[in-house]
Order: structure tokens, then sequence, then C-alpha cells
């Protein structure tokens, strides 16, 4: 997708690709009377590659609250050959659901490198965990989370309560994905540790009194106790612990890690997590799937634009010291109306006028009154150069805006330098000074005495 | 006739037959030459095509392609911002316009006479065509040396001698292709004014100089190198710049002042300077750099001298020794004081690196990595000085011998430039360039004098009566000699006492006509001395001419773009890599995209492949030639930021290894090696690249640095495949390389022409994971991580 501006011939990179697919949200921002399916921005065709040992009947409430939101599911599961993920190098669906997590082995077509070329193509993936060790388990460490070893579940004593100890409500901490108004979560699985990838969204952490122990029961608690005296290394116990962690990959698709796949099922669902509060994991798997299916928290940058100040049409190149206007229009996916909407939201953009390094940096505010737009004009710099207009705006679990437009900056034309200066009129009057001797001397010359050459042609006459 | 003929002459032609006779064939041998020039230089294109070489031509000829299409102010404000990317380059400001402006004439003229000529074909045979002015620049010049006769063999020497065919063959597309002309032109424009105080000819001489300061960027005798490397350089003018000024300073002090070297000089400078300030590139340098110091300074001079006269010829003798004694020392203070205060206000800038690179000859390779990097910059080798000038260079002495005997202020002229350019060509190769013309002029000098003595008819008389009062009389044919008449003789004579000594008597007894009174008679006798010198003076020549054929057709008319090798059955193969691979980038890689290669292959990519390259020919910034050579000569690790951060997508190198190209990147690699290490002398050690023995090696042996090095990786990557179960040998090196070749995670092999000597990788994409490409690749290659523990968060309890 060429979202860049095209009227100038100047070099317009958009590393932002949002259109690349033939997705049926993607293109059709101006024609949303065809669209009646899919709420993502991505596509409705979802492949749920379902373990048969898991029953698809205890995971009603949640494929069924994909599909009224417009999604086409097709099952299939590991071991089954058809429908492929990926064929002839292409994603043969927009987003997979790997609820297999306790396979050992799949057919040949998924492996941990074409789940990560998958991602790489612009397929969302949501995938759970289970504390078994399968193929997904060393891909789980290629996403910079590390998974505690083997059959090591998540447990925790508090609170109080009549579940098992691996089975514990959690208490979602407030971030953009979820509903602000989430009950506890019931959850059971794996814990990970997040190493330092700013790419990592967390998005349901572990409660702090929670931990991974061999067992279901208590006894692990020893390895605890050794792990804390070695300074917490190898620890998997605490709030820093993720359970849910969506990624966001630097081309913008996005994976989900799920430490264990009840949290989607029907039973948990309708768990009570207190007297009288029904769990949120019904809300909590419809909020996830919509953050990894790229509905919620989307922005593309619609087009960006240059020229100088007091002109309307960009230039092909500037020169040092313009005074230049940069702006932008950024629009963000409205998922209830499936729709691009222009977006003015971002309160922290920043705009980089870059060779090699920034020479200028500034905010990039919103235009008062034209929603979608911010623009900023700035001088150039003194500097001549291949000058780019960068936009680099990535927050966590938001889409990463990134454009970079090339503009050459010239040093001015041999006409545009000023034409008389104060400082050379000594310069001026030795010109002038000269030239009005010269011709005060020619003038003399021509007009003065002749007397020599009377004589000489007297002498000559006698 | 008091004289004897040794044969005879036909005496019933009239002196207007003689003359007009003499000045036909004058002008069909002129033509001749001409002639000659241009079609020696047209091997390059018999051979292989039309083309234009080597790698500044490139640049010249695309930059000539956006004045022909764009018209002259586009070209004059045109920024480049594919060169140096991302710094970009102001080409208007940085680059002498003579050479392009020149071709735009021609490409106007032309189509204006409607002739649509291609503008390629235009730079292709400029040079050629420039030649054939030269001869006849070089012909007049020779001429107010000696005579006419000296003059056509000057032109024809000229014409045809390897060291100038070197730099004019067609498609040698550079400066040296016009400036040659010029600087003759230049100089005979000087000769003239000189000779005869003329302030028109001092014009036409600085007018010329403009011609040639707007032309010549690239050579220049007194400090040369220094184009090559910095904005402020100094181009090939500054040759002239020092000639004319030493010659007028030479005359000064050995008493030859005259109002017509007054006028001469004046006019020469005072339009000369101010016409050249106009070039944007030389701007403000006449009055501020060293090397132009001298003119400047001589100038000043004449002034004083032409001042001191006029005083003198007012005031009594006495009073007047008085006042120059006084304002000689007041000047000599002022003067002093003066400079040192320009020096320290940083007005000036006498003492800049290249100007010690010039006398001493190893100041570059110690301080100054990039000068000494380029070939051309090296000393010469004594082999060479036969190579380009064959049997010139043997009477090249006798010719500034043959200037001493007369010695006139022109003959000054010729002495001075021939000591000037023979320690320059010692030092550079390059700079044979500029010899070249003086060992023309001077061994026509002598070899006409020995054609004059020795066809000359004239014996010697055994009387006693030696006054020769009797006009040499004409002879026929090309070797028409106009011999200096005895009164012409004397008069120089008087002009200048003759040397004396034994060399003396050995240059008089070749002349003719010379021979003091009351000695015994010298001269020629006979028919057969003559023959016999004559018969080897013309098989000197011919030799001259089949050497010069051989060495223009063999060693010179490579264009370097395309390379020749003879099949086993003796006929050529072409070998096209480079073009191959130009094409490739043209026509698979986006417009924009960047390409890194070592500099020299810059204004290539430029031209044939038209993408934006990172470093170039015009190697004005050392720093960003420095990051390119880290970035070669680091590990992927840490090359690989630096070539994201400047957005290259590939980078092209040549390799020769497989078909044993021997100018190849591995072969310059040190130089890369050095040039980083001058900027980043923390991180790039040359002695790293070197076995523990301190040899330079790329097989086994090399040492790790060596063989992490981008520059390797790249250059052996999958060689040793090509050569399946045997062992796979470098044929550059001689050396065998490693049966596992190196493998790369941060680039992909994008292109490999057919011959491998030009090698292209892309730049691969950050991984969309955030992950190092080494372990994306690990991964990708179905490796297994090592499983890694949270890391501590806190600090051990004790």
């Amino acid at each position: 997708m060429e979202t860049g501006l095209s009227t100038t011939s100047t070099r317009t990179v958009t590393v932002f690709k949002l259109h690349e697919r033939d997705g049926i949200g993607g293109k059709q921002p101006h024609l949303p009377f065809l669209v009646i399916s899919s709420k993502s921005s991505k596509g409705d065709s979802v492949l749920v590659i379902l373990d048969p040992k898991l029953d698809r009947d205890n995971y009603s409430i949640f494929f069924n609250g994909l599909r009224e939101r417009g999604y086409n599911l097709t099952f299939r599961s590991p071991k089954d050959p058809k429908p492929a993920i990926i064929e002839f190098e292409q994603p043969q669906f927009s987003h997979v659901i790997l609820f297999a997590p306790e396979t050992k082995s799949f057919a040949s077509d998924i492996t941990p490198q074409s789940l990560v070329q998958l991602l790489e193509k612009d397929t969302n993936i949501l995938i759970a965990l289970s504390p078994k060790q399968t193929p997904l388990t060393s891909l789980a460490s290629e996403f910079s989370l590390i998974l505690p070893p083997p059959g090591t579940p998540l447990i925790s004593h508090f609170p109080e309560r009549d579940t098992p100890e691996n089975v514990i409500p959690v208490t979602p901490t407030r971030n953009e994905i979820l509903s602000s108004t989430l009950a506890p979560v019931w959850f059971s699985g794996v814990p990970f540790s997040l190493q330092n990838n700013p790419l990592l969204v967390p998005i349901l952490n572990a409660p702090a009194e929670s931990f991974a122990s061999d067992s279901e029961g208590d006894n692990g608690a020893n390895a605890l106790v050794d792990a804390s005296e070695k300074g917490g290394e190898g620890l998997w116990a605490g709030s820093s612990l993720g359970l849910v962690t969506g990624f966001q990959t630097l081309n913008g698709a996005r994976a989900t890690w799920v430490g264990g796949v009840d949290v989607f099922s029907d039973e948990y669902a309708q768990k009570e997590v207190s007297e009288g509060v029904k769990s949120g994991n019904k809300q909590f798997g419809a909020d996830v799937s919509a953050w990894t299916f790229q509905e919620s928290l989307v922005l593309r940058v619609d087009s960006v634009s240059h020229h100088r100040v007091n002109e309307t049409t960009p230039r092909e190149t500037y020169t040092t010291n313009d005074r230049i206007v940069f702006s932008a229009e950024i629009s963000r996916y409205n998922p209830k109306i499936a729709t691009w909407e222009p977006y003015s939201g971002i309160g922290d953009l920043q705009l980089e006028f870059t060779m090699l390094d920034p020479h200028v940096r500034t905010a990039l505010p919103p235009v008062a009154g034209q929603p979608g737009k911010y623009s900023v004009a700035f001088r150039a710099p003194d500097r001549h150069g291949v000058f780019k207009f960068v936009i680099n705006h990535k927050r966590r679990g938001w889409t990463h805006l990134h454009s970079s437009t090339v503009v050459p900056l010239v040093p001015p034309r041999h006409d545009e330098y000023p034409r008389f200066l104060s400082a050379a009129w000594p310069y001026y009057l030795g010109a002038i000074s000269t030239s009005l001797g010269f011709l005060i001397f020619s003038a003399l010359w021509l007009a003065g005495d002749d007397r020599e050459t009377k004589r000489g042609k007297s002498t000559k006459t006698e | 006739m008091t004289t004897k003929s040794a044969y005879l002459l036909a005496d019933n032609v009239s002196p207007a037959t003689v003359t007009n006779t003499s000045s036909l064939l004058r002008i069909i041998a002129l033509a001749l030459i001409s002639g000659a020039a241009i079609a020696s230089r047209l091997f390059a294109v018999i051979n292989f095509e039309s083309i234009i070489h080597e790698f500044d031509p490139w640049f010249n000829y695309r930059a000539t392609r956006v004045l022909a299409s764009q018209g002259f102010y586009a070209f004059w404000n045109w920024f480049d911002p594919t060169a140096w990317y991302p710094l970009g380059r102001v080409v208007g400001g940085t680059i002498y316009p003579g050479l392009m402006a020149t071709s735009g004439v021609i490409y106007s003229v032309l189509h204006a006479l409607n002739l649509p000529v291609d503008i390629r074909n235009i730079c292709v045979l400029l040079a050629p065509g420039f030649s054939a002015l030269t001869a006849w620049s070089t012909y007049m010049f020779t001429k107010e040396m000696k005579d006419e006769s000296a003059g056509l063999l000057a032109a024809a020497f000229i014409g045809i001698v390897p060291g100038y065919i070197s730099r004019s063959v067609a498609g040698s597309y550079d400066n040296e292709a016009i400036a040659i002309f010029l600087l003759m032109f230049t100089f005979f424009a000087w000769i003239k004014a000189l000779k005869t105080g003329s302030a028109f000819f001092g014009t036409i001489a600085a007018l010329f100089y403009f011609y040639m300061v707007a032309a010549w960027g690239m050579l220049s005798v007194f400090v040369f190198t220094l184009h090559k490397f910095s904005p402020r350089t100094l181009g090939g003018y500054a040759f002239i710049t020092n000639m004319i000024p030493l010659h007028a300073l030479a005359l000064i002090l050995m008493g030859r002042y005259s109002s017509r070297l007054y006028v001469g000089y004046s006019s020469w400078y005072a339009v000369g300077t101010l016409a050249s300030m106009q070039v944007p590139f030389v701007g403000f340098q006449p009055v501020r750099t060293s090397e132009h110091m001298a003119a400047l300074g001589v100038f000043g001079l004449l002034q004083i001298i032409a001042f001191a006269e006029l005083v003198r010829s007012h005031v009594s003798s006495k009073q007047f020794q008085t006042l120059l004694f006084a304002s000689v020392i007041g000047m000599g203070i002022l003067g002093t004081l003066a400079i040192v205060g320009l020096t320290y206000k940083g007005w000036i800038a006498p003492w800049t690196g290249r100007f010690y690179s010039l006398w001493d000859t190893g100041y570059a390779k110690k301080y100054i990595p990039i000068i000494a990097s380029v070939s051309e910059h090296q000393p010469t080798a004594w082999p060479s000085f036969f190579m380009d000038l064959q049997f010139l260079i043997f009477l090249f002495p006798a010719g500034v011998i043959m200037c001493f005997r007369q010695l006139r202020d022109e003959h000054v002229f010729v002495i001075i430039y021939a000591v000037v350019a023979s320690y320059f060509a010692g030092v550079m190769v390059r700079l044979m360039l500029t010899l070249t013309p003086v060992v023309c002029v001077a061994s026509a000098i002598a070899f006409s004098s020995l054609l004059d003595t020795y066809i000359d008819p004239t014996e010697p008389e055994i009387v006693e009566d030696s006054s020769t009062d009797v006009d040499a009389p004409q002879t026929e044919g090309s070797s028409n000699v106009a011999a200096p008449t005895p009164k012409k003789a004397k008069k120089a004579k008087d002009a200048a006492p003759l040397p004396s000594g034994p060399l003396s008597d050995i240059v008089s007894s070749v002349t003719a006509g010379s021979f003091k009174r009351g000695e015994r008679p010298r001269g020629v006798f006979g028919l057969d001395t003559r023959l016999a010198v004559i018969v080897h003076a013309v098989g000197m020549l011919i030799f001259f001419v089949m050497h010069c054929t051989w060495v223009t057709a063999n060693a010179y008319s490579s264009p370097s773009v395309v390379l020749s090798s003879q099949n086993p059955d003796g006929s050529q193969h072409i070998i096209d890599d480079f073009r191959e691979a130009y094409y490739w980038l043209r026509q698979n890689t986006p417009e924009d995209a960047v390409v890194m290669s070592w500099w020299d292959y810059g204004y290539q990519i430029a031209g044939m492949a038209d993408r934006p390259t990172l470093v170039d020919n015009n190697t004005w910034n050392n720093t960003h030639i420095a990051t390119v050579g880290k970035a070669m000569s680091s590990s992927e690790e840490v090359a690989y930021p630096i070539l994201r951060k400047h957005d290259v997508d590939y980078v092209l190198i040549i390799f020769g290894g497989l078909i044993g190209y021997s100018g190849d990147d591995i072969n310059k690699f040190l130089w890369m090696v050095r040039i980083a290490q001058g900027v980043w002398p923390d991180e790039i050690q040359e002695p790293n690249y070197f076995t523990r023995t301190g040899e330079y090696r790329v097989d086994d042996a090399a040492s790790a640095t060596m063989k992490n090095s981008l520059m390797y990786k790249m250059s052996y990557y999958r060689f040793a495949e090509l050569f399946g179960s045997n062992q796979a040998v470098d044929r550059v090196r001689g050396q065998q390389v490693p049966k596992t070749g190196p493998t790369l995670d941060y680039l992909d092999e994008a292109f490999t022409s057919e011959n491998w000597i030009v090698r292209i990788y892309q730049v691969k994409k950050e991984d969309s994971l955030g992950r190092d490409l080494k372990s994306a690749n690990a991964f990708a290659q179905g490796k297994k991580r090592k499983r890694t523990k949270p890391a501590p968060r806190r600090r051990a309890i004790q």
C-alpha cells in the first residue's frame, strides 16, 4: 500500500502495511455498505486448530462470540493435513487460533518456523500453552517469553476458595486492551516470565502471591525458596509473570500467548468468582481476541504531505532554511462499524527531520477542527543533504506508526542569494571609483592637449 | 657561392615558391599529424566499443548528460541527492565545469546544425578531438622555441606519445582530455606575450588560463593529490599559476626584467585571477592558499620593480641606492608581518598536508591513507618512463641543453618546466602527463637540431675565413629548415653567454654554423656521414611509432569497465561482469535502493546502475569513506547497525578470486582497514588482519578478525561450493580457501556475476520478532535455543 504522497517524485517509504492482504476489512473504509461480516481490520477468516481432546462445546461461548462478531471459523485438528495454514507461501487465513496446548506432534505444515512465517505475512495468532512440553514451548522463547520447566503450573493459595490451587481468580490490571469493568478472571495454566522486549504487550499478569510449582500441590515451594536464595534467578513467581501476553511484530501482526486454554472455556466463563459475581472470562476472551485479531487499538497513517509555508503543493526539493509544513492523516479502526475513522487522539506524536541523526524533532500536534490531521510547521536546518520526515510512534498495545518520506534539502540556487550586501560596500565603492577613474582618464586622454602630436606633424611637414 | 654543397639543390626555384610550398607542406603535415593523433586513440572504440572508460569519466559523463538535457543553470545548481547518501553532493560547486561545458557547447552547436549526435559519442570522442588541437598548440609553442620544423616534430611526438595517449584515448572523458591542450596553448600565449610585450596575448593567456581553471580538476603538479582529498582542492591549473610566476621570477633574478615582461605578466595575472575566481569551486583560493601565493608575490614584485625603474629614471643614482636600501628592508619586514598575521588569522592556509606531500613523498602515506591509497598517486617506476616516452626520454636532456645554448627568455621557461615536471613525474605516476609535453618539446628541439645539422648540405670550409654571412640555403621537403641565421645566433650569444666547458664543446659540435673563429673548422663532411646519421635517426622515429602503436593498442586502450582476455585459441574473450551487475541493479532493485560499495565504484554505480551510493570517487568526505571502511572491515554484528543507519539496501563488492582479477576488494581491503583505523583507532586495528607471522592471508591461516570481517565473508561466501570436492583456490592470492566457507546472517546473496567479479548482497530487514538476525537465522534453520531462566531481579540476600 502506498499511503505516502504520490504526487512528489520523492521517495516515500511507508513501512506500515495494512492492505497487503485481500481481507475484507482492509480495503473498504470508503465502502461501508459492503461490509457486513468482519469487525477485524484484517479479514474474517479464522482457522481454529483444536486438539480433539478439547471438547469444542466447552468453548462454545468463545467461538460463538467470534461468530457473532462476524468471523468465519474453520476447525481442524492439529494432525489434519488440511486446510493448511500456509500454502505456496501464502497464508490461507487471516487469523489462526492454536488451541492445542498438549499436542506433541502437529501436521507438517505447523511448525514453529511456519508460525513465525505466518506472523511475518501479517496473520494474527492466538496460541494457548499448557504446563506440558510441546513444540510450542520452544517457540515461546523466540517471543522473549521464558517458560518454567515442564510440568510446573501456576498455583496460588490466595484467596481462599473451594477450587484447586491451580485454578486461580486473577484480577486484571487496568490496561487499554481489556474492558475497564472486567471482573476477575479464572485462570489455570502455565505462567511465563518476560524478557526485555519492547514488542511484548502484557495483558494479564499473575497475582502477586502466585508461583510456578512442580505439581498441582504445594511441593514445589522448596524450589522457590532455593531460587529466591540465588537472588531470584529462575524464579517464576510474583506479579511480573505473564499469564496472557500479547506480542506485536515489527510489521504489525499480533500474536497472543495464553498460559492455559481454559481461560476461554464455558466452564470458567460461567463460574462465579465470588458470591453472585460472574467471572470476567467471557468478556476477557472477547477483549483478547479483539486485540489479537486487530480490532482494537489499530491505527494507520493514511497519508502524509509536506509543502512550504504559504504554498499548497509539495516540492521535490526544499531549500535550506525553508519553512516547511508537514502534516499526516491518521485513522483508527472502529470495529463497531468496521470502518477507519479519522483519529485525533494521539497527544504525543512526534516528527523527526532526519539525516543520519534527527536535525529537527518536534511535536506533531492534532489540528483542531480537522479530525485525524496532525500538522506542524518548522524551519528546515541550515544543512543540505537527503533528509527524511520520520514519524515513529510506538506505544504498547497500539499499532506502531511508522512513516518515512525522503526529501532532499538543497542549498539556494545561484540566484537565490541576496544580491546586495551591506558588507560588500567597500568592493562596490572600489568598482565604482575604478570605473569612474577610467572614464575620467579616458576623457582627459581623448580630449586633452595634443600639442605633441601637432609638433610631430609640424616637424614632419617641415 | 662560397660554400660547397654536399648534394645538389635546385637553385632555379623562386623564394616565394619555396615559402608557399613549405607552408602548404606544413599544413598537410599538421593535418596528417592530427589525423594520426585521433586515429591512434580509437583503438579503444575498435577493440571494445564506444563506451565511457574507468571511473571519473563516468561522473563527467553523467554531469554532461544533465547539462545537455536540462540546460546550464540546472547543471549549475545541480544538487545530487544520490551521491554520498545521505549527505548529497552540491555538484555545481564542487566540480570544474569546463569539460562538461565544452561538451555541452559542442552538443548544442551540432544540434543547432541539425546533426543529432548522441551526447555519449561526443563525450567519447572529445579526448581524441582535443588531442589534435594539442598537437597544433604544441606546434605553435615549439615554433616559438626554435622553428617550424621543430614544431612539426613536437606536434608529431605529442600526437602519438603514450604518456599523453594514456589519458586521452576515446572514452577517457576526463579533464586531462582537454587540459593538455589548454596547458600548451596558455604557455604559447604566455611566451608570445612575453616576446612581444603584448597585452593582447597576455589576455589571451589569461582567458585560456581561465578555461583551464574551469576544466582541470584532476591534476595539479604542485600539489596534486589534493583534489581527491578535500573539497578545497587545487586543480591542475595550479601548475600554470606556478609555472608562469616561476618563469617571471627567474627572468627577474637573471636581470632580464623588461617592460614586455611587466605588461605580459600583469595582464595575464590580473585578468586570469579575476576570471578564475568566477569558478565557484575555486572561489577565493587564488588570494588565500599558499599554492597561489607565488603568483601573487611575483605580481607584487613586478609592480615594485616597475616602480623602482620609474623612480630610477627620475632621481640620481646615489639617492636611488639609499631609497632602494630603505624600501627593501621596510618591505621585507612588512611582508613577513603580513604573512604571519594572515596565517595566524586563518585567512590564508599556507602549510596544508597536501603541500608537504609533494616535497616529501612519504608524507601522504604516513598521515593521509586515503591519498596514498590511490594507485595513481604512487611513485613512478623507472620502466614507465620508457614505456610512456620511449626514445624521447633520451633526447629530452639534449633538448634542454639546446635551450641553454641560446637561453632566450622562452628557453628559460622550457628549462624551468623541464626541471619541475621531471621532479613531479618522479613523485607520482599520474604526473607523467604534465612531463610529457615538455619532453616532446625538448626532444623535438634536439631532434630537429640533429636533422638540421645533417640535412644541411653546407660543407664546412677549410678556408680560415669562417664568417658565414650567407643565409642557410633552403632545403626542400618537410624537413625544411630555417636554421637560425648566424646573425640571430650571434645575437643570442650576446644575450646569453654560452656556458663554457666540455659540455658546450659537445653541444656546439652538433650545431651547425657555430664554430668559433680561429679554430679548426668543424662540421659534417660528405654524404655518407649524413646518410648514416639520418638513417639512424629515421630508424629511431620508426621504432618510436611502432612502440607507440603497440603500447596504445595493448596497454592504454582498455576501458576497464569491460575486460578482455584471450581464449586458448587466441581469440578475444570479453569479460563484462561489471556492466552485467550494474544493469542487474538497474533493473531489479527499487530506484531508491541505496548501494554501498568501496568508493572506487561509486561513479560507475551512479552512472550505469543509477542508484544512490554512499561514497564515490569524489573522495571529499574522509569520515564517510571511513564509515564504509569500518562496515566492510567489522564483523556482521557491528556492521549491521551502520548499514541500517545509512539505509543501505545492497552491498556491492568486487571479487577476483575465481577468475584472477587482481584489482579486487580483498586486495584493496587493507586500505579500507587503514582508512577506518584513521577515524576509529580503538575499534579497527590493522595488525589484527594479519596472521601471527605478519602475512596477509585468506586461507585457513587467516586471522579471526579477517575471517569475521564483512568483506571476507562476502567475498568467499559459497566460494568453496563452486569447487565441489576439490580444494577451492583463490587465483589472485594463490591460496587455498577453507572448505567450509563463511556464513552470513545479516546479508543475503542477491546477485553474483558470471565470473564472480561482482557480488551483490542484500541487507536483511530487522527481524520482525525483535531478535537479532543471528538467532533468528538459527531458529529458521531449526536450531534449538538454550533454555533460559528469568533474570535475577534483586540482589541475593547474604
